[in-house]
């Protein structure tokens, strides 16, 4: 590469590139970074329209297609009749009724998302890709060699046509929140009239940026959810023009040093998130939207052990352990808890996994139904590194060979569960290692806890069961 | 309520009962403040937060009698800013004013009626030695956990062994353990559970104490009640909650024997163990022991920084082993035995190894290793 833009006489062509004429840049320009973000038009429905070109012009709604499902994504037909994705189906069939439903096809989107990820890497080693579907890039280093930031965006664009056959569009910024907010500028539109393609590319210059982000409303920064936004609007506080207009003090004073600070700077257009390639999992999770409400505990406390035993076996698999396990339920109504707790040493075993987020669910009220159940660990950490071990701490009078079968009895302090998860790690570990041994041998669905099994043996999640809630020609349990 | 004091005397009373409030979000807005009593010539100062109460008492100039809640943290801030010499304190229900030389201050004052009201101490009365006791808390209360998590761990137990006091703390990865001699033991055989944070607390009173003029009583009067404790050193009563709930089994981490002994100079392996540690750059970083006949070798190998090793000469019985541990908890352990000699006591690399001094047994300090693979 040319370190210095002296060189860039020296070196016109370097590989089988060449400079592109026009482009050179000033040396104060190259200081200011140039951030691409990458994102599919519509990328699951697409994708289905590209294997069912019978589908071509019509409003395809990809999702869970059972009444309990939700849409994962739609195209811009359904999209002009207000479908959006995370709809529940229900609402999508009532707004669209005429859209056709498809059930989606996960490993397929994988694939084609692997191709898009790696046109991307061929542009430039600095991806960032967020899910599936869309990616930051960092081109600022890689403009003299490939022309603007702009063209880079449209050669991204004519690649991913040619070689995937599908849509994308691309925001260009100095940041990685920028260029987020200008790939939404370019994406086409759908309405009522009609589906109109977008500009594609859509670029925010340094000396654009306030221009573009002040009329916005304040949840369009990141990090801005529905409690902020309320709060903000609380304080007379709409655009992120007005949150730039009533100054740092008064943001900080409102919402503390350390957020007002990130939303002073975000509103001034300042985000310092750099894009982090192969950036590492934060966390592992695993969550499931079932046919119909739960409303009692045991069952739940079943589907529990089968997702923290998944979550477990994928974190041995990448050779994690986790910290934080967290516990999330939404209710029939839709209102969500979230519930956490860390413990003092690394897990990766299914029954120390269990032990917490059992104990996590067992002080939520399921009363009214639960419709969705989810649990992750996060706080991870390689397994295998330098381990400080613990004292195996356990109350007076329990004999330190005999922990199993000792279910209730002792109350359900932190205390206990704390103590409790720490000696199912231990004990566990060698469990582990033979579970896993079975399973690389002879499949995942070989061997499993006797929670696991159901009708057809031992259930598997992410098998049968898509987070979008299940299809509507599966049978009703 | 108004009175007069010396400007140094009333920064003592205010910020040491002010070192009870706000340790948390507190609850309710009167307890950021310190209840002030003036009883003829005598000041009382308290702060709590419920969990742990501090009251001062002071000799000072009372002028008017009564009582007010100031701004704990505010007012020992303004009272030690002032000029040396005589501060005036005019506390009414709705305001405070102190005054010193030529500077003035108002402050609003907290309702009196919402500061929660303190009952006298009740319960079983043991007198300890002060020194002994400040000597023992400053061994073991460094291994509580500070994991409000594990509420437990964030005591210290008071226990008895052999007719005296024993106190014992851990964190799950270490353990401390020290007997005080010398003194009764607590009455028919109670165990209480005592958080760390009160006991810090004690510590720092009764070795500043200890180290005036030798004005400090030699002796802290523990009262045990079946909810609080309350310990009285000189004009200062520190009372707090007692934890509640059984202590994990601790005598059954403490092997009874073990087959490599190191015998090394405190201060040598101290200085070499703070050395080596300087490239430790996250706390899972440990420090690798190679014990050999004549001493041991200490590693600190931490990525992207660098190594460092080095060597301590000692007497070594035993078979020759690797073992590694989180340097600062092995230099809490090694900083807290009494004497010039310490003594490092291992199994393998994957049991607790446990530092004791030289002289005498009534200190251990366990300590689980770190493994390395």
């Amino acid at each position: 590469m040319c370190p210095t833009p002296r060189d860039s006489v020296g070196c016109a062509s370097v590989g089988d590139r060449a400079i592109v004429p026009g482009s050179e840049i000033r040396a104060d320009d190259a200081l200011v970074p140039s951030i691409l973000h990458v994102d599919m038009d519509a990328f699951f429905a697409a994708v289905e329209v590209l294997d069912q070109p019978e589908l071509s012009g019509k409003p395809v709604i990809v999702g869970g297609t059972g009444n309990r499902g939700v849409v994962a994504s739609c195209t811009y037909e359904a999209r002009a009749f207000g479908v959006r994705s995370a709809m529940p189906t229900l609402q999508a069939r009532q707004l669209c009724p005429h859209a056709v439903f498809v059930d989606g096809h996960f490993s397929r989107y994988s694939e084609m998302s692997r191709r898009l990820h790696a046109v991307l890497r061929d542009v430039t080693p600095l991806v960032e890709p967020i899910g599936l579907d869309e990616a930051f890039l960092d081109v600022t280093g890689a403009r003299r060699l490939l022309g603007g930031p702009e063209q880079i965006g449209h050669e991204i664009r004519g690649r991913v046509r040619d070689e995937l056959s599908l849509g994308c569009s691309v925001g260009v910024g100095r940041s990685k929140m920028v260029a987020k907010l200008a790939s939404r500028a370019a994406k086409p539109v759908a309405d009522r009239a009609g589906t109109r393609p977008g500009v594609g590319v859509y670029v925010v210059g340094p000396s654009e940026e306030l221009g573009f982000l002040h009329p916005m409303a304040v949840q369009a920064l990141w990090g801005v959810g529905p409690a902020t936004t309320r709060r903000l609007n609380d304080l007379g506080i709409r655009t992120i023009g007005e949150l730039a207009d009533v100054g740092e003090d008064t943001v900080i004073r409102h919402f503390g040093r350390s957020q007002g600070r990130h939303l002073a700077a975000l509103a001034r257009g300042h985000d310092p998130d750099p894009v982090v390639p192969d950036r590492a999992a934060k966390s592992i999770g695993h969550e499931e939207t079932f046919r119909s409400d739960i409303a009692q505990m045991a069952p739940l406390q079943r589907h529990v052990i089968r997702m923290a035993e998944s979550v477990a076996t994928t974190l041995r698999e990448n050779q994690l352990a986790g910290r934080t396990v967290t516990v999330k339920v939404k209710f029939a109504d839709f209102s969500m808890v979230t519930r956490s707790h860390t413990v003092s040493f690394a897990l990766d075993t299914a029954a120390a996994m269990v032990a917490v987020s059992g104990a996590l669910l067992d002080a939520i009220d399921v009363s009214e139904g639960v419709r969705l159940l989810g649990v992750s660990i996060s706080g991870l950490q390689a397994n295998g590194q330098a381990e400080q071990l613990a004292f195996s701490l356990h109350r007076d009078g329990q004999a330190s060979g005999d922990r199993s079968g000792q279910e209730g009895g002792t109350e359900n302090a932190p205390e206990d569960r704390e103590v409790r998860a720490a000696c199912l790690q231990t004990s566990w570990q060698e469990v582990s290692a033979a579970v896993d041994g079975i399973r690389s041998r002879f499949g995942r669905s070989s061997v499993g806890m006797a929670a696991m099994v159901g009708d057809q043996g031992i259930e598997v999640p992410g098998r049968r069961e898509a987070p979008w809630g299940p299809s509507a020609d599966q049978p009703e349990d | 309520m108004k009175f007069r004091s010396e400007r140094d005397s009333l920064v003592e009373a205010l910020a040491t009962a002010g070192r009870a409030v706000g340790g948390r979000g507190s609850s309710s807005a009167v307890l950021s403040g310190l209840l002030l009593v003036c009883e003829g010539n005598r000041l009382v100062a308290t702060g709590t937060d419920l969990d742990l109460t501090i009251r001062v008492e002071q000799e000072v100039i009372g002028i008017d009698d009564g009582s007010c809640v100031v701004p704990a943290r505010l007012s020992a801030d303004i009272v030690r800013s002032l000029e040396p010499g005589a501060v005036t304190v005019e506390g009414a229900e709705e305001k405070i004013e102190i005054s010193a030389a030529r500077s003035h201050f108002g402050l609003r004052a907290f309702s009196v009626v919402e500061f929660p009201t303190m009952t006298e101490p009740e319960g079983t009365t043991v007198d300890l030695p002060g020194p002994g006791l400040a000597e023992g808390l400053r061994q073991v209360v460094r291994a509580a956990s500070n994991d409000d998590a594990r509420p437990l761990l964030t005591g210290v137990l008071m226990t008895n062994e052999k007719g005296a006091i024993r106190l014992v703390a851990t964190d799950s990865y270490r353990l401390a353990l020290r007997d005080l001699e010398g003194t009764g033991g607590l009455p028919e055989g109670e165990e209480i559970l005592v958080p760390a944070r009160a006991l810090a607390e004690l510590q720092r009173l009764s070795s500043s104490a200890g180290s005036g003029e030798g004005e400090g009583p030699p002796t802290v009067a523990m009262v045990t009640g079946p909810h609080e404790v309350t310990f009285t050193h000189g004009a200062v009563r520190i009372s707090t909650r007692l934890l509640d709930g059984s202590y994990p089994d601790y005598r059954q981490l403490i092997p009874d024997h073990y087959p490599n002994r190191l015998h090394l100079g405190k201060e040598s392996l101290l200085g070499a163990l703070r050395r080596v540690r300087l490239l430790v750059r996250d706390n899972t970083t440990p420090v690798r022991l190679s014990m050999r006949a004549g001493g041991v070798d200490l590693t600190v190998v931490s990525q992207e920084v660098g190594d460092a090793s080095e060597t301590v000469d000692g007497d070594f019985t035993g078979d020759e082993l690797v073992i590694a541990f989180n340097p600062t908890y092995l230099i809490d352990g090694v900083e807290a035995v009494l004497g010039d000699e310490v003594i490092v006591e291992t199994a393998d690399a994957g049991k607790p190894a446990t530092v004791h001094g030289a002289e005498n047994d009534n200190f251990r300090y366990l300590l689980m290793p770190v493994r390395v693979s």
